[in-house]
């Protein structure tokens, strides 16, 4: 309601400015409004926890597995199981090495999170509904949020369980020094607990997330990972279908003369 | 036809791969130098490749091709569109495929200006602000 608010004031300023009337004071960003705007994971591929003191939790080298998560980190490490381009769920939207940008926008009921790297934005409603009692399940899954002071709580349900890991570099064309531990995998019972705030003076956004996942995993992970504004970046395009090429795939040179 | 010099050179990149994640087609622990002719650029997503034709000083060529990161990746650490065009002489670092045929991962490449660019890792960190 705030934005939308400051949006008619807005107008009411431009329309009295046209009668000649002085305009009235530019409105001041709300603080929820604070996370509107371009993000860039720190860390590196040689790097992924990136330079102190907002720094990358590293993933778990042993996790808490249960036989079903191990069995399903084994599937997703396996190169023969890798389907190009799969989606990545929610908490691989949230972690990053640099890589892919993310952009947050504010409206006054939601915070939607667009991934450079996924056609599909999170929406967190924070108008104060709750997840739906018959919840379909999604790729992203459902997402209602609240201010808790400067902090924004996020709970996430209503996966689907069909994404590739939560963590590692998707299409291993690349291999980033945190890909040799395990891939995570995420079910459909996760419930993911995020504590979103801004640190370093706005500079940078500390994503703690809280993930439980009793089908996977024996004891709930908690990870911290750390965004910095980049207003010089813009998110762009991006598809990753246009023309999926196997790392494998050799061209052959054509004959010489030809 | 002078001589086209490759080498091979271990290096250690950070902690080794183990056999249960062996799924990375190339070998990070390997590097090939290699001097060819780019014989097409294939700006594409989710990866771009560069194919490089690769002189034996025999007679024969092999085509190498080269694995990038995104035309996105790239364009935020320094690479166009149009940065390279068949034909261009360059020295190409990469990762090569682990079971010997002629693909890379890119590490970096010195173009015919003499510039170096890498493969569309992510742009350098933006000073923070004093705190």
């Amino acid at each position: 309601m705030r934005v939308y608010i400051a949006a008619f004031a807005s107008l009411l300023a431009v329309v009295a400015d046209g009668c000649g009337r002085p305009a009235a004071p530019a409105a001041t960003p709300s603080r929820t409004s604070q996370l509107t705007g371009v993000w860039v994971a720190v860390g590196t591929f040689d790097d992924p926890a990136g330079p102190p003191p907002w720094q990358n939790t590293p993933w778990p080298a042993n996790p808490p597995f249960t036989a079903w998560g191990e069995e399903q980190s084994r599937r997703l490490g396996d190169i023969k199981n890798v389907v190009p381009c799969q989606p990545g769920g929610p908490i691989f939207a949230m972690q990053d090495i640099g890589i892919f940008p993310i952009e947050i926008l504010e409206a006054a009921d939601r915070v939607v999170i667009k991934p450079e790297n996924s056609a599909l934005p999170r929406r967190i409603y924070i108008d104060g509904r709750p997840h739906p009692p018959d919840l379909e399940p999604s790729w992203m899954g459902h997402s209602i949020g609240r201010w808790e002071g400067d902090v924004l709580v996020v709970d996430t349900v209503g996966t689907s369980g069909r994404t590739r890991g939560m963590n590692g570099v998707g299409s291993n064309a690349k291999v980033s020094r945190d890909d040799s531990n395990p891939r995570l995998p995420v079910s459909d019972q996760l419930h993911l607990v995020e504590r979103i705030r801004l640190v370093a003076d706005g500079e940078m956004l500390e994503d703690e997330m809280t993930i439980t996942d009793p089908k996977a995993y024996t004891r709930p992970l908690v990870l911290k990972h750390y965004w910095q504004r980049r207003p010089d970046i813009e998110v762009l395009e991006y598809y990753c279908g246009e023309k999926p090429r196997s790392s494998d795939e050799v061209v052959h040179a054509p004959a010489a003369g030809s | 036809m002078r001589a086209v010099l490759i080498s091979l050179a271990l290096v250690a990149v950070g902690a080794p791969l183990d056999a249960h994640h062996s799924f990375a087609a190339f070998d990070r622990s390997k590097e090939v130098t290699l001097t060819g002719v780019v014989r097409e650029v294939q700006w594409n997503n989710p990866h771009t490749w560069i194919q490089v034709l690769v002189a034996d000083g025999k007679g024969r060529q092999t085509e190498w091709g080269f694995e990038c990161g995104s035309p996105n990746m790239m364009s935020r650490t320094g690479w166009k569109r149009t940065t390279l065009k068949e034909g261009d002489r360059v020295v190409v670092v990469g990762n090569p495929l682990k079971d010997g045929r002629p693909n890379a991962l890119l590490v970096r490449i010195t173009l015919p200006d003499g510039r170096v660019l890498g493969p569309g890792d992510a742009p350098a960190p933006k000073p923070l602000a004093k705190r």
